[in-house]
């Protein structure tokens, strides 16, 4: 498998603090990748580095070998990376079907020439794979948190990305939701789509990927399977203080 | 194959009538009022209303849909209509020169500030437009050998000297540029506007280029604001330092909000609704601007929706129909 994603000596500083500090690694067309790490470890950064929202002090970012750092968010949705947040940013006032029709206005999708009635069927099919068939009139204001994280995936996937970043996917849904969730993402991953993922809930998160990226203080300080990073001293040491061990069996 | 989607044209084309229906009757009734309303005084009220309603409606772009807060919006008005005035004084041109001239410059004041304000949000970007609105006040001042100063330019040509035609030609320039402006907000493009006024970090992770849409609505709005501050100068044959004010800016506002902000509608109707009750007040005048503003507190602390939004919810609630929510 060739590379999709490509990330060499990548850093960037917050005032004298490094939130990314040289970091190198790289991601496989069709791969699902977690990335863990304390709060605070540079992993939202990492995000908002690859997607255009800050610009790294230095370093490369090759998304299918084409060189991403400089770019603007919209530049890097349009060549195929898409994300979601950490906290929801839902477009309130909004219905559920127009905050997922937004990205059909994005140069990659413009593109298609699509009409504006098979853009609607799209994003309502979406809206159904997610669960939120029912829901395409509401204002996103008037729903649930759970049902904001569905339309936020669902806004990062009307992008028709081959890159998508989740931050922290299942952080604050309950165990049923999550497990209706876990399936979907693995379904995304099993169609071909390269997904990275952060997240706390490492259960869920073991359960779902083959590999996993350890971050802090924005170095990685591991990066294999989830049994190898599960028994790595440094990973252990930095989420348990030293000394801790038996981290697998969480 | 080709029956079906003859067939769908076709019920798409009824369907956009029928939602077109509404704004016929409105511009039906407004077409007729002069055959029945022979009190010069209440049609030159309404001229003044059709012009209002542009300056309302493309504020209501800017900020309504947009999210850009402008509270300079006088910077546009005020430039198109020194533009149409000191062209018309100075060079004699008629008003069909002077109109599209000043809504161009004015379209340059828009794209000018776009830029800038590109780095600014919320507060500070409406402190900026207010800003900009000054500057070009102060260069009346700088320059009163050739803008008048604070009389302004008097003389400049009237439009047409028969108060009815007058009336249909601010008619067609609200339902020209309210038309389009609706005609934006209504296509494909409006929900990327309203996208980066609900969460412009969202806007850009969806892949708007919001930078684009920004710098293209200050340039539009601009270019409306401008078309109506010429037909105001040209209708009030004087062109002065008040289509500058903050005052009217700050009208502008107030009226949009009043009538119920990014609805495009909203706003046109606050302006008819205040600028007569503003005049039929006029029979209490010691206590007129007491009554005025204290109706536009209670209208903000009661509807803060706007006086349009709320009573389109109470009509479809009153016939019982389900509330539709927006935009689906």
């Amino acid at each position: 498998m060739e590379d999709i994603l490509t990330v060499e000596s990548l850093s960037k500083r917050f005032g004298g603090l490094y939130a990314v500090h040289d970091l190198h690694f790289s991601v496989q067309a069709g791969q699902i990748v977690g990335i863990i790490g304390p709060n605070g470890a540079g992993k939202t950064t990492l995000f908002n580095l690859l997607t255009g929202f800050l610009r790294p002090d230095s370093g490369t970012m090759l998304f299918n070998g084409e060189e991403i750092v400089g770019k603007k968010p919209h530049e890097i949705v349009t060549k195929g990376v898409a994300r979601s947040f950490q906290v929801v940013r839902p477009f309130h006032q909004m219905s559920v079907l127009q905050n997922v029709l937004v990205p059909s206005l994005s140069k990659k999708l413009l593109k298609k020439s699509l009409s504006r009635a098979s853009h609607e069927a799209n994003a309502r099919e979406l809206l159904e794979s997610v669960g939120l068939g029912e829901k395409t009139g509401f204002l996103a204001a008037d729903l649930s948190h759970g049902d904001l994280k569905r339309l936020d995936l669902a806004r990062a996937l009307a992008t028709e990305p081959d890159l998508l970043l989740l931050d922290e996917p299942f952080s604050g849904l309950a165990k049923a939701e999550i497990d209706v969730l876990l399936p979907f993402i693995e379904a995304l991953n099993n169609k071909g789509l390269t997904i990275i993922i952060i997240e706390h809930k490492l259960r869920e998160l073991m359960k779902l990927v083959k590999r996993v990226i350890a971050f802090d203080f924005g170095v990685k300080i591991g990066d294999g399977t989830p049994e190898e990073i599960a028994n790595n001293e440094a990973v252990i040491k930095a989420y348990l203080g030293g000394g801790a061990r038996g981290f697998a069996a969480i | 194959m080709k029956m079906r989607s003859k067939e769908s044209w076709r019920s798409r084309c009824l369907s956009i009538l029928g939602r077109m229906v509404p704004y016929l009757i409105v511009i039906g009734a407004l077409s007729i009022v002069p055959v029945f309303v022979k009190s010069y005084y209440i049609i030159d009220l309404l001229i003044l209303c059709n012009i209002y309603a542009v300056f309302l409606a493309s504020w209501d772009l800017l900020t309504g849909y947009t999210g850009q807060i402008s509270f300079g919006h006088s910077l546009f008005i005020g430039g198109g209509a020194y533009t149409a005035g000191l062209l018309n004084f100075y060079l004699h041109l008629s008003p069909l020169i002077t109109i599209p001239i000043a809504g161009l410059v004015a379209a340059g004041f828009g794209l000018g500030l776009g830029i800038p304000a590109l780095r600014l949000r919320g507060p500070y970007l409406a402190l900026a437009t207010f800003a900009a609105s000054g500057i070009l006040s102060v260069l009346t001042s700088v320059f009163w050998k050739y803008t008048g100063g604070e009389d302004g330019l008097y003389g400049i040509s009237s439009l047409t000297d028969n108060i009815v035609a007058k009336y249909y030609l601010s008619l067609a320039l609200l339902v020209i540029c309210c038309g389009a402006l609706l005609l934006i907000v209504k296509s494909r493009y409006g929900i990327g506007l309203l996208s980066i006024r609900e969460d412009e970090i969202a806007s850009m992770a969806s892949g708007i280029n919001t930078s684009k849409y920004k710098i293209v609505i200050f340039t539009v709005s601009g270019l409306f604001a401008g078309v109506a501050g010429a037909f105001y100068c040209h209708n009030q044959l004087h062109v002065g330092t008040e289509e500058l004010s903050l005052s009217l800016s700050i009208l502008v506002v107030l009226m949009s909000v009043a009538g119920g902000i990014g609805t495009i509608i909203g706003p046109i109707f606050g302006g008819y609704l205040l600028i007569f009750l503003n005049e039929w007040l006029r029979f209490v005048e010691d206590f007129r601007m007491l009554i005025y503003t204290g109706a536009v507190v209670m209208i903000l602390l009661f509807l803060p929706r706007g006086i349009l939004p709320t009573f389109i919810l109470m009509v479809r609630y009153l016939i019982g129909t389900r509330i539709s929510r927006s935009g689906d």
